[in-house]
């Protein structure tokens, strides 16, 4: 499904090149459950930024079912996004002046439906992650598990087959990282969703199917 | 500490300087209109060639008539002024009394070349009580005028207009059908200056009709020159009750019963002249409220803009206060820091304002839009655009500052404001 | 999407506040000096009512102030006829009259009267019969001043259309009565109505006209302040002189001013007009400023909004759709600083607080406010929208 071949990153500043990744394959299957491991600064979170399209490789080529990406322009890559992708973030990064609802409904937004529709969508994924009492509040009023959560609700709202998930549980204690852990394997178990998933924590990567090792931007095993 | 402050500020401002830019223009701008409304009124009414004594002058510029169904206002007549004005001569604390006529239009027919010039009749004690700037020979005295003897003082562009500009004293001017040998030509007075700008001055008795002597309301102004600038109430609580004596004697009781009138600053005779309605006793209150509301008006916008943009400077920061607040730095220094940096970016803008002020003095002087105005910067305006300046940064960096000083700590290290 | 812009908007209103006050104020001087040039120019399309190229006018100073109220004698009455004598005598002279108040002038008379118990406010102007022919009036019913009029035993007066309309309303008011005679007044009545006559100039609203014969022979007889005098086209400059000196000749004690009407209505022109001019540019650098405050503030705004803006990229937001949310999100904004204005603007229709300002007026500077804030916000969001547009969803969400 998702194929890398020979991807490279590199970040130029003023005099300074920093190579954050280099020369990685990787391919991943429909259905896979993916960790990727390593140190800080080993790259990991800019792997995911690649497969997630949100970022071009410096070299080589990233290919969706087939297709190589730089063949997209904006808008088609904002479609794949928009229809094929879910995020989820350390931080959250959820709009503090939207309640909970509304921030899930920010995918929904750019495609066609109507206001009922996506109302409803969101609902239905709120409560597919369990804050169904919770949506007409603001992220400031929740916890930080349940604001990762609504995260959560809102990269499913568009049923996308892959989610990327950034440390997901990083900001998290043991047991809330445990229940989000557990809603993306639910996840992956049920709806056949493939999750690739950056991670410091060994006991997470453990349950995943596959880990992906980085060391200094380079793959290890 | 202060320099600190400075360095800090001025690095700041660097940084953003589309921020710095924006507020510098909004701040000069807003001066720059201040300023030249300032000069304008300073143009008109502070002490000037040749009213050089205005501080310590009033003059009697309006005359209300009224009774039970009628009112009538102009300017005092001889009559009035004759009788009851110029006995105040006695008093101690008046130095001397001139009487001269409104600026009237008289035509000039030369080498068949119309010529429109502004011409006012005085008493020769007009050149005691106004002090104006002689270029070629001298003024009329007391005596030509008793002896009707018909002399003109006249100014430069009068000159230019008649005489090519060569010396004109001894030569015969014609204006209004009446011949006049000049006597002295003087420097343009501004004209508005209006108690005293004219193109040529004649003596009051070579009138050619003799019915003003007759007239309680007419177009003439009285000029009364007091010993020093505290003798102004008592002269002006004086000619209240001279008033009250002349009502007493009006000639048609039944008409006219009353009279309102007031000795009057140049301020307050402008006032007078602007504010019509009832005749007051105080004008010049007023109009000082009606510009101080017209100032104020003006500057709500310049100011709710600079708020709005101060604002952003600080959010913008945010986090930089954050990690200041997180290592030890009080709430006291750092709305401090700012308040220093708002009152360098004001002054800064205040000076550009002042160069831009006196650019477009110069280019107004030069224009001739208003006739032989000559706008000036002194020292007084300066010294308002300072106040007007810091005014400004200082209410507009108020509000910015209470909301820097409540930024909470660890919000702010993680980029949020609010 | 437009709900979504909405509770965008609303849930961000403390912080959006200064904007909208600062737009809503910005609204209120728009709406000021725009409503002050339509007013006037409004008033400019409608027709004077009188023709004034190549008329004079004279002001006539017989050595006594009070002409216009009583002052003067019968003997300079007669002085005055007989000047007018004079001026008809000229070849380059078409008509001429003496009036009370000249076209254009600041100076003028005004009277209230109560017909039908309605209070009415009538601008008034004492004429000799020779007026309408020197100012080109033209009748609309009844007829003009003739000489013989003076020997009548009532006062005959001509009035225009608009003081007709508002006394006798649609009927024919030729031969009604004005008003009741008070005590020692004689009674006026209407003898001829003409077109609207707007004594102040094409830059002011219509009002009240009403003309009174002024005879010049009589016990009750005394001159006018004023003559008109229309020269044939054509007639030079110079002629001025030889006017002068034959009135001169006539009245050697009384002065004489002459000024073409084209001179005093340029006049009138700069005293109205510099207000507006002065407004207008100072307005002008005052929403300049707004709109480098705009763009300041909308900058900063977006700059803290990166990391929403990243996430929305992820979520699926093309460019163009960034760019959109931007825009209409200050629109929306904008319209709120319109609205609040235009609430506070309303008031003056509402409450009639400003007569003279018609409905078509109020509206059309109402409008023009509204399309000026709007382009200046478009204008002002275009760069910062650009920029926010450009985000690169990677680094935006880098962030920390």
């Amino acid at each position: 499904m998702i194929n890398l071949q020979q991807v490279s990153k590199l970040y130029r500043t003023d005099r300074v090149e920093t190579t954050a990744l280099d020369n990685i394959n990787l391919e991943i299957g429909k259905g896979e459950f993916i960790s990727v491991m390593g140190p800080s600064g080993c790259g990991k979170s800019t792997l995911l930024n690649l497969i997630g399209l949100l970022d071009e490789p410096s070299r080589g080529k990233v290919a969706l079912d087939g297709k190589s990406i730089d063949r997209y322009g904006d808008r088609a890559l904002a479609q794949v996004r928009n229809e094929r992708l879910g995020f989820i973030f350390q931080q959250f990064h959820l709009v503090s002046d939207l309640s909970v609802a509304d921030n899930v409904e920010i995918p929904l937004l750019y495609r066609k439906m109507s206001n009922k529709e996506r109302r409803k969508a969101a609902l239905a994924a709120l409560d597919r992650v369990g804050l169904s009492s919770r949506t007409h509040h603001f992220p400031t009023q929740l916890s930080g598990g349940q604001q990762q959560r609504v995260a959560i609700a809102r990269a499913i709202v568009g049923r996308p087959g892959i989610l990327l998930a950034d440390e997901p549980t990083g900001n998290l204690d043991s047991q809330m990282g445990d229940e989000i852990m557990g809603i993306l394997e639910d996840l992956n178990a049920n709806e056949k969703t493939t999750i690739v998933m950056v991670t410091h924590d060994p006991r997470m990567a453990e349950k995943t199917h596959r880990i992906v090792r980085l060391f200094d931007g380079r793959q290890v095993q | 500490m202060i320099r600190n402050y400075l360095k800090v500020a001025l690095k700041v401002l660097g940084r953003r300087k589309f921020f710095t830019f924006i507020s510098l223009f909004g701040i000069s701008v807003t001066l720059l209109v201040l300023l030249l409304a300032t000069a304008l009124l300073d143009h008109v009414f502070a002490a000037q060639t040749p009213e050089i004594h205005a501080n310590r002058m009033l003059g009697i510029y309006r005359l209300t008539m009224k009774g039970p169904e009628n009112i009538q206002n102009s300017q005092p007549g001889y009559a009035f002024l004759d009788r009851f004005v110029r006995p105040m001569t006695k008093l101690p604390s008046v130095e001397r009394i001139a009487l001269v006529t409104e600026a009237q239009d008289v035509v000039s027919f030369l080498n068949g070349r119309k010529i429109q010039s502004l011409m006012r009749r005085a008493d020769g004690d007009l050149w005691r009580v106004l002090s104006f700037d002689f270029v070629e020979g001298g003024p009329f005295t007391v005596a030509d005028n008793e002896n009707g003897r018909m002399v003109a003082v006249i100014s430069e562009t009068t000159r230019e207009r008649f005489f090519d500009g060569r010396p004109a004293v001894g030569k015969t001017i014609e204006v209004d059908g009446q011949r006049f040998r000049v006597a002295g030509v003087v420097r343009d007075v501004p004209i508005l200056r209006y108690s005293s700008s004219a193109d040529l001055w004649v003596p009051i008795t070579t009138a050619k009709s003799s019915a003003y002597k007759q007239e309680w309301l007419g177009h003439f102004t009285a000029l009364i020159l007091a010993r020093s600038h505290a003798d102004l109430p008592q002269i002006k609580a004086e000619f209240q009750s001279i008033l009250r004596g002349a009502e007493k004697q009006l000639p048609d009781p039944k008409t006219f019963k009353f009279l309102v009138a007031g000795a009057d600053t140049l301020f307050e005779g402008a006032a007078r002249m602007f504010l019509p309605g009832e005749a007051v006793v105080n004008p010049g209150g007023r109009l000082r409220a009606v510009l101080l509301a017209l100032m104020i008006g003006f500057m709500l916008l310049p100011t709710i803009n600079l708020v709005n943009i101060n604002l952003s400077r600080i959010l913008d920061r945010a986090s930089e206060i954050g990690v200041r607040r997180a290592f030890g730095a009080s709430s006291r220094t750092l709305v401090g820091q700012f308040l220093v940096e708002n009152l360098v970016l004001t002054l800064i803008g205040a000076a550009i304002g002042l160069v831009l002020t006196a650019f477009v003095l110069h280019a107004f002087n030069a224009s001739g839009l208003i006739e032989h105005a000559s706008l000036q910067l002194n020292f007084r305006i300066f010294l308002y655009g300072l106040a007007i300046a810091a005014f400004f940064g200082i209410f507009s960096g108020v509000y910015p500052a209470w909301r820097m000083s409540k930024l909470h700590p660890v919000r702010a290290l993680r980029g949020r404001s609010i | 999407m437009t709900r979504h812009l909405f509770k965008l908007v609303w849930n961000r209103k403390r912080s959006n506040a200064l904007m909208i006050l600062e737009i809503c104020v910005s609204f209120l001087v728009v709406f000021g000096v725009a409503t002050l040039g339509l007013f006037f120019l409004d008033n400019y399309q409608q027709p004077l009512g009188f023709e004034w190229k190549n008329v004079w006018s004279v002001r006539v100073d017989i050595g006594q102030s009070g002409a216009n109220l009583g002052g003067g004698a019968p003997e300079q009455a007669a002085i005055f006829a007989r000047l007018l004598k004079e001026i008809r005598s000229f070849g380059a002279v078409e008509a001429a009259a003496g009036t009370a108040v000249i076209p254009f002038d600041q100076g003028g008379m005004t009277g209230s009267w109560t017909i039908d118990g309605k209070d009415v406010q009538v601008d008034f102007a004492e004429v000799t019969p020779g007026f309408a022919e020197a100012m080109g009036l033209k009748m609309v019913a009844g007829r003009w001043f003739q000489e013989a009029d003076s020997a009548l035993s009532w006062d005959p007066i001509v009035i225009d259309r608009d003081l007709a309309r508002e006394v006798y309303g649609s009927g024919d008011a030729v031969g009604k009565p004005f008003g009741k005679a008070e005590a020692k007044e004689r009674q006026r009545r209407v003898i001829g109505v003409v077109s609207d006559f707007r004594k102040t100039g094409e830059l002011m609203p219509n009002g009240n006209f009403m003309f009174v014969l002024k005879g010049m022979d009589g016990p009750e007889a005394r001159p006018l302040r004023n003559l008109l005098v229309r020269v044939r086209p054509g007639t030079p400059a110079e002629f001025e002189e030889t006017l002068v000196k034959r009135m001169q000749a006539v009245a050697p004690e009384w002065s004489f001013e002459v000024r073409p009407l084209s001179q005093v209505r340029a006049t009138s022109y700069h005293f109205f007009l510099t207000p507006l001019i002065v407004a207008g540019t100072v307005s002008s650098f005052l929403l300049l400023m707004v709109g480098l405050g705009l763009i300041g503030v909308l900058w900063q705004n977006l700059l803290q909004r990166t990391r929403e803006i990243g996430l929305r990229r992820a979520a699926g937001a093309s460019r163009t759709a960034v760019h959109r949310l931007v825009l209409l999100e200050q629109l929306v904004v904008t319209s709120l600083g319109v609205l609040l204005g235009a609430l506070l603007v309303v008031q003056i229709p509402v409450l009639d607080l400003i007569g003279v300002l018609s409905n078509r007026v109020f509206a059309s500077g109402l409008v023009f406010a509204m399309v000026t804030m709007y382009l200046i916000s478009f204008v002002c969001t275009l760069y910062p929208s650009t920029l926010a547009a450009r985000v690169q969803p990677a680094e935006a969400l880098r962030y920390e």
